[in-house]
This record gives structure tokens, C-alpha cells and sequence, in this order.
């Protein structure tokens, strides 16, 4: 059952989060309005909007009212102003939103399935050719840095051959509506989408092919023989879903460190999700917006391993009786 | 847990395969100023230019030798790969086996927040700091290992727990041992092959970072780095260079990182029994 004790822990980590949003600009040398709102809010800086915003920020307060305020603008969903796209930071932020959460949500489908499938076939035929190479060869890519081969992909099929667009997620001005758009968006998002994949259904594989190597060795899988049942379903309904377990407990920490692996391939294919905003943000000092993402960003991540946390229970029941 | 390394290495080509990289690259990076033969930062009229007997692998778009760069790059690389693995793993052991042997409410709050850590993104929490503090190699060493840490931590408090309970741990306690006595005469030993395999994770995730943040463009710029290179090889992605220019980087931080995974995956395997003989051959 889930606890108060897990409750706390996701508190913790948001606190942590808060406080790092809230201390770094503030104790930077120098006028704290620039580290939080950037250089370019200097130049439009008034001496009327100056004083609104310390007033806002509650700079002539003590630290705790300042950290008060900063709460009470947070809950309202204002996370500031962004002078370098002229548009509140938010706005920004969830225009560029969809792009990244299809990026994600397609790698982590389909490099998690295919990741339980490959697992699940790997170890049942454990210590063959197919599964050895099949081993060495995802661990060979799981050991690729991102960055680099997407890297690889786009000077492959995107400069040498030119199969696929270099950049983008849509074709700009060219008017595509309906199964054309749907084919564009689909053909800018191959590359990107493939070089996610590769890096990451190794560890799906991984943890699925090492349980499913101690599942096989289970009294009931033996029964399952006896009974005289199918090849295929002793290996997916017996083995394969005693062995999905460690996948789905481990789908929260994967997300995070899926989320470093978009955050590269999107620079590199300048694909204008939160990853590329991030990038856009650090090269012109964009602070709302940055602060922004990596906000957004946490919370994201927590709350998918809130999720994960509340799930898997249920899944396995012997984890009820453990706590 | 009493395993001979030796004989692990010996068993798997992966891992031969693996220790012969990392000794080759931690030769580039000792020799890096012997092998070079211009200083990696020297800017010269000669941009894009192609390979040749004098520039082995040319020059980049400030007439930089990209041969050189490379090298010197190994020992960025490698540098902030031990160091910031070598903190980590200190602290990972320190407080894994304080939390299991103090116990009380000093383990509750410190393993609170140690997972609290471990479901915090860390890439988020370095843009942060690295967006207003701009890291020398140092200040990323540094936040590297306090990033680093929390994993491992986790595991050696479990594993400290059930050594506490083995006879030869209650026999010493029952002499009058003390916690510190008992931390470097008996646990810390028995917890050597743990973390060595905590210590050469810990070099591939921060040699993977470093790499990726100079690729961000978010670490000193005047460090040598194989990210940087990337990142400005990769701006000129259109013209041939990439062949000399983007790939040897690429390919080096890619060895490196593979050689650390295969010596890792080795260790591993030889600490899980489950898993033996599981391991690549």
C-alpha cells in the first residue's frame, strides 16, 4: 500500500528542486532581478517595472518572504515573463511541450515493448547465437553516448543520403493539413526518435532477459511443461509477465534519464521541443524560461515515478506483504 | 563475496577487450602533450584544412589541429572521469556504511533524502547550477560526485546490513570493536569488489556527462573537450569535414565509455551468481 512515508519523499525531492530554482539566482553577485529575469529584461527595464517587480519577487523582504512570494506566484502558474520571446514563460513553454512529450512518450513505448519482447525471447533461447549477439550488440549501443548517434544518424541518412529532413519537426510554410501533415511530422520525427531507441531499449532488454534467466528456473514453469502448455504462452503469460516486474519499477529512473538523452538528440536535430528550448535559453541567458523547464521538467519525472510507485503494487502483490 | 578479479578478467574477452581501451586511452591522456604535436589551442590562418602529413587530421574552422585536441580531449575526459567517480565513490561508501551501522534517526533522514535524490533528473539539477555558475573543471568535478553518490550509497548500506549480521562482524563487536574499527577492518574490505564496480559506473556517468554538458556548451569554454569539438564539428555538418573533424571524437568518447561499460558488466556479473557465466564471452 502506498504510505505517507513515500508521500514525504516526493516532498522532499520537490522542496530540493524549489529551493535550487529559488537560491541560485538570488545569491548570485550583482542586482538579483538580472539573474532571475535576464540581461535582455535590462534593456526594457523602466524604473515603474523595476519597482514592480522587486515588489513581486519581494526583493526588500526578508529571505523567507521571498521565498513565500516565489511559492504564491509558482501555485498561480505565473513562472515569469520571458523578455527574449515576449511572451510569459509559461506560454512559451507549453507551445514547445507536445513536440517533446511525442518524442518521449513514442521512444518510451515503443523501446520499452520492444525491449520486453527482445528480453523475453533472449532469454528464453539463452546462451544461443541469436541471443549472445543480440546482448553484445545492444549493450555495444546502450554504451553510445545520445548525442553521438544521433550524431551518426543525421550525417548518415540526413546529409549522405538525404533520406530524412536535417532539422525541424514540421516542414516550414508548406501548408500540409491532414495524412500529409501526419507524414511530415512522422518523417521529421524518424531520426530522432530511432537514435532515442537504440540508447535506450538495452535496459528494458537487460532487466527483462536477467529475470526472465531466474524465472525460467521456477518450479511452476516446470508445471506449466507438465501441463502440457504451448511454447508460447509459457513464455509470454508464465515467464514474460512474472518478468515485467523490474521494467515497470524501474520505467520512473528510465525516464529521467531519458529525459538527458532528448534534451541532446533535440539539439541535435533542432527539434523545437523543451530539450532545444533549454538549449535557446542557456545561449541567450533566458532565465524564466529555463527555470521554467527544468521545473516543468522535475515535476514530470516525479510525478511518472509517483505513478510507477502507486502501479507497481498492484502488479505484484508479494510487495504489499513486503512493506 | 570473495571474488578474484583476476580471474573474471581473464574469463571474459569483453573485459580484456574493455581494460586494453582504457589503459590505451589513459596512455593518450598521460603522453597527451608528447604525442601532440601543436599546443590544442593554438589558432593558426589555416582553417578546414584537410588531412595531411602535417595536420593528421586537419584543422578546424580556427585553424586549430584537430589531432592534437583529440589527445589532449582523453585527458578532459578521463580526468573528470576518475575524480569525480573516485569522490563519489567515497561518499557513496562513507554514508552507506554510517547509515548501516549508526542506524536511528540519522539513517532514516540521510537515506529520505538519498532517495529523494535519486528521483530528482540530476541533468536538471546541473543546467541549473552550470546556467548562472559557469563550471570550471573543477566545479564540475565536484558537482559531478554530489550528484553522483546517492545509488551507490543505497547499495552498500544494504549490503553493510547483512554483514552486520555474520558471525565474524558479532564476534569482533562482542570483543569490544568499535564502529570505526569495524568499518576499515572488516567491512570495507569484504565490500572491495562492490566498489570497484560503483567506482567504474561512476567513471562512465561522469565521463558521459562532462562530454555531453561541453556539448551543451555549458562547461568552461577553455577547457579541451571531445564534447566541444562535436558541438562545433557539428555546425559544419554540411561540408566533409565531419569525416575528420566530428567522428574521431565521437568514436573516441565512444570506446571510452564502452570500454568502462564492458569492465563494469564483468564485475557484475562475477558479484551477482545468478548471473554468472552469463556475461559475454
Amino acid at each position: 500500500m502506498f504510505s505517507i512515508r513515500n508521500l514525504a519523499l516526493y516532498l522532499i525531492a520537490m522542496f530540493i528542486i524549489l529551493a535550487l530554482n529559488f537560491l541560485l539566482p538570488r545569491m548570485m553577485p550583482g542586482d538579483p532581478l538580472m539573474a532571475i529575469y535576464g540581461e535582455e529584461a535590462l534593456v526594457q527595464m523602466t524604473p515603474a517595472l523595476k519597482a514592480e517587480l522587486v515588489e513581486r519577487f519581494a526583493l526588500d523582504q526578508p529571505w523567507w518572504q521571498q521565498f513565500a512570494a516565489y511559492l504564491s506566484t509558482l501555485f498561480t502558474g505565473d513562472l515569469g515573463y520571458s523578455y527574449y520571446h515576449n511572451a510569459p514563460a509559461l506560454e512559451v513553454i507549453l507551445g514547445r511541450l507536445p513536440w517533446t512529450l511525442l518524442l518521449v512518450g513514442t521512444t518510451l513505448i515503443i523501446s520499452t515493448f520492444g525491449g520486453i519482447i527482445l528480453g523475453i525471447e533472449s532469454g528464453w533461447r539463452r546462451s544461443s547465437l541469436q541471443d549472445k549477439s543480440l546482448l553484445t550488440g545492444l549493450m555495444v549501443l546502450g554504451g553510445f553516448p545520445d548525442f553521438f548517434l544521433g550524431i551518426l544518424l543525421l550525417i548518415g541518412f540526413g546529409v549522405t543520403w538525404a533520406i530524412f529532413p536535417l532539422s525541424g519537426a514540421i516542414t516550414p510554410y508548406s501548408g500540409f493539413t491532414g495524412a500529409a501533415l501526419v507524414l511530415d511530422v512522422l518523417h521529421h520525427l524518424f531520426l530522432p526518435v530511432t537514435a532515442l531507441i537504440l540508447c535506450h531499449v538495452g535496459v528494458s532488454y537487460l532487466l527483462t532477459r536477467n529475470t526472465m534467466v531466474t524465472v525460467l528456473k521456477e518450479p511452476y514453469m516446470l508445471t506449466a511443461r507438465a501441463k502440457g502448455l504451448s511454447n508460447l504462452v509459457m513464455r509470454y503469460r508464465h515467464a514474460g509477465r512474472n518478468a515485467l516486474l523490474p521494467v515497470i519499477t524501474r520505467t520512473g529512473i528510465q525516464l529521467g534519464r531519458m529525459i538527458t538523452g532528448v534534451l541532446f538528440v533535440e539539439i541535435v536535430f533542432a527539434y523545437p521541443g523543451l530539450g532545444y528550448l533549454t538549449y535557446e535559453a542557456l545561449l541567450t541567458r533566458d532565465y524564466p524560461v529555463l527555470q521554467g523547464v527544468l521545473l516543468i521538467v522535475a515535476v514530470f519525472v516525479l510525478i511518472a515515478n509517483f505513478l510507477v510507485d502507486l502501479s507497481y503494487s498492484k502488479i505484484d502483490p508479494r510487495i504489499r506483504y513486503a512493506h | 563475496m570473495h571474488i578474484s578479479i583476476r580471474e573474471e578478467v581473464k574469463q571474459h574477452n569483453s573485459a580484456k577487450f574493455g581494460i586494453a581501451i582504457l589503459l590505451l586511452m589513459l596512455t593518450i591522456a598521460l603522453f597527451a602533450p608528447l604525442l601532440a604535436s601543436y599546443p590544442p589551442n593554438m589558432q593558426t590562418p589555416f582553417a578546414f584544412e584537410p588531412p595531411s602529413f602535417s595536420h593528421w587530421l586537419g584543422t578546424n574552422h580556427v585553424g586549430q589541429d584537430i589531432l592534437s585536441q583529440l589527445l589532449y580531449g582523453a585527458r578532459t575526459s578521463l580526468l573528470v572521469g576518475f575524480s569525480a567517480a573516485l569522490l563519489a565513490t567515497i561518499l557513496s561508501a562513507t554514508i552507506g556504511t554510517s547509515t548501516a551501522l549508526i542506524g536511528g534517526l540519522y539513517d532514516r533522514i540521510t537515506m529520505r533524502i538519498v532517495d529523494a535524490f535519486i528521483i530528482i533528473p540530476v541533468i536538471v539539477i546541473i543546467i541549473l547550477v552550470a546556467a548562472y555558475v559557469k563550471p570550471s573543471l573543477w566545479v564540475l568535478i565536484l558537482l559531478l560526485s554530489l550528484l553522483g553518490w546517492q545509488g551507490g550509497a543505497r547499495i552498500i548500506r544494504a549490503q553493510t546490513l547483512s554483514l552486520k549480521e555474520m558471525g565474524h562482524i558479532s564476534a569482533a563487536q562482542s570483543f569490544g570493536a568499535s564502529n570505526a574499527y569495524l568499518t576499515f577492518h572488516h567491512i570495507l574490505p569484504d565490500l572491495g569488489p562492490i566498489l570497484l564496480v560503483e567506482f567504474i559506473y561512476g567513471i562512465r556517468r561522469a565521463i558521459f556527462m562532462e562530454a555531453g554538458l561541453a556539448f551543451l556548451g555549458i562547461t568552461d569554454p577553455t577547457i579541451i573537450s571531445w564534447g566541444v569539438m562535436m558541438r562545433e564539428a557539428l555546425d559544419f555538418c554540411y561540408l566533409d569535414v565531419w569525416q575528420w573533424w566530428l567522428l574521431p571524437p565521437g568514436i573516441a568518447l565512444s570506446l571510452t565509455i564502452l570500454s568502462v561499460t564492458f569492465i563494469g558488466h564483468t564485475l557484475e556479473g562475477a558479484l551477482d551468481p545468478r548471473l554468472e557465466s552469463e556475461a559475454i564471452a
